[in-house]
């Protein structure tokens, strides 16, 4: 017989509460005099000017840098695709899904 | 010193703008054993957005201007500025390079100065002292 390890979810929650009222309690004491809409509420880059959102992201293909080396050739032509924007890719599976469901809609 | 309304730590945050490095270790060297400004809650930052205070060094070189002007704009209000060394009060030995836009006060207002090749640190602590009273009264000016 395999024994499970102790799970309890009513301790999980009540750790859930204590870990959100800690972090409230830090958010609370921060700095309150940030005027919004200056550069005050801006991320700090060692004083260069801040990326738009789209270039801040961490794209996709610095993850996988090792296959896109070795199978350059491949994905050379898809890459054009890939802007590294979720909404993007969510779009592309909501697509791919759909495409999906008229192919086994026809197929049966 | 009886502050009634800066009552937390000073923060400082400390920027290069083409120093020779002599001031800045000059500001390091505040944090030694041997003067150790940190027992009195002044710690060195690693974002002018968490910073009270703006220490600043060199005479601003050209591509550093856009730069100090933006890091000088993330720190919160009320703010000082204090320009440690010659070269960022008026430029020193370097004063006719053609690649500088400095001093310091041509780019962003300073309120306190440390003359000196470089300034010893004790006049840094000074300077830091006389920031936080002008802190302390610009806290009162804004409640």
């Amino acid at each position: 017989m395999i024994s499970l390890p102790f799970w309890n979810p009513v301790i999980c929650i009540i750790a859930f509460i204590i870990l959100t009222a800690i972090t409230g309690l830090f958010i609370s004491r921060g700095q309150k005099k940030y005027k919004k809409g200056t550069a005050q509420t801006e991320i700090f880059l060692s004083g260069e000017e801040l990326p738009t959102v789209e270039q801040r992201h961490i794209k996709s293909h610095n993850i996988y840098w090792g296959f896109f080396k070795t199978l350059k050739q491949y994905y050379d032509p898809t890459v054009r695709a890939h802007t590294g924007i979720i909404n993007d890719f969510i779009i592309w599976l909501i697509a791919i899904v759909a495409l999906t469901a008229v192919i086994l809609l026809i197929a049966r | 010193m009886g502050f009634n309304s800066f009552k937390r730590a000073l923060w400082a945050y400390h920027i290069n703008t083409g120093s020779c490095n002599g001031c800045d270790i000059e500001i390091l060297a505040t944090l030694t054993p041997r003067y150790d400004v940190e027992r009195f809650g002044i710690v060195l930052v690693g974002s002018p957005r968490h910073a009270d205070v703006l220490l600043v060094t060199g005479p601003v070189a050209r591509q550093m201007a856009s730069r100090v002007k933006r890091v000088y704009e993330q720190v919160p209000d009320p703010k000082m500025v204090i320009v440690v060394g010659n070269c960022g009060i008026e430029g020193d030995v370097f004063h006719e390079s053609y690649n500088l836009v400095g001093p310091v006060d041509q780019i962003i207002p300073v309120d306190v100065y440390v003359p000196g090749c470089p300034p010893r640190p004790e006049a840094i602590i000074e300077a830091v002292v006389k920031a936080w009273v002008k802190l302390e009264k610009a806290e009162q000016g804004v409640r």
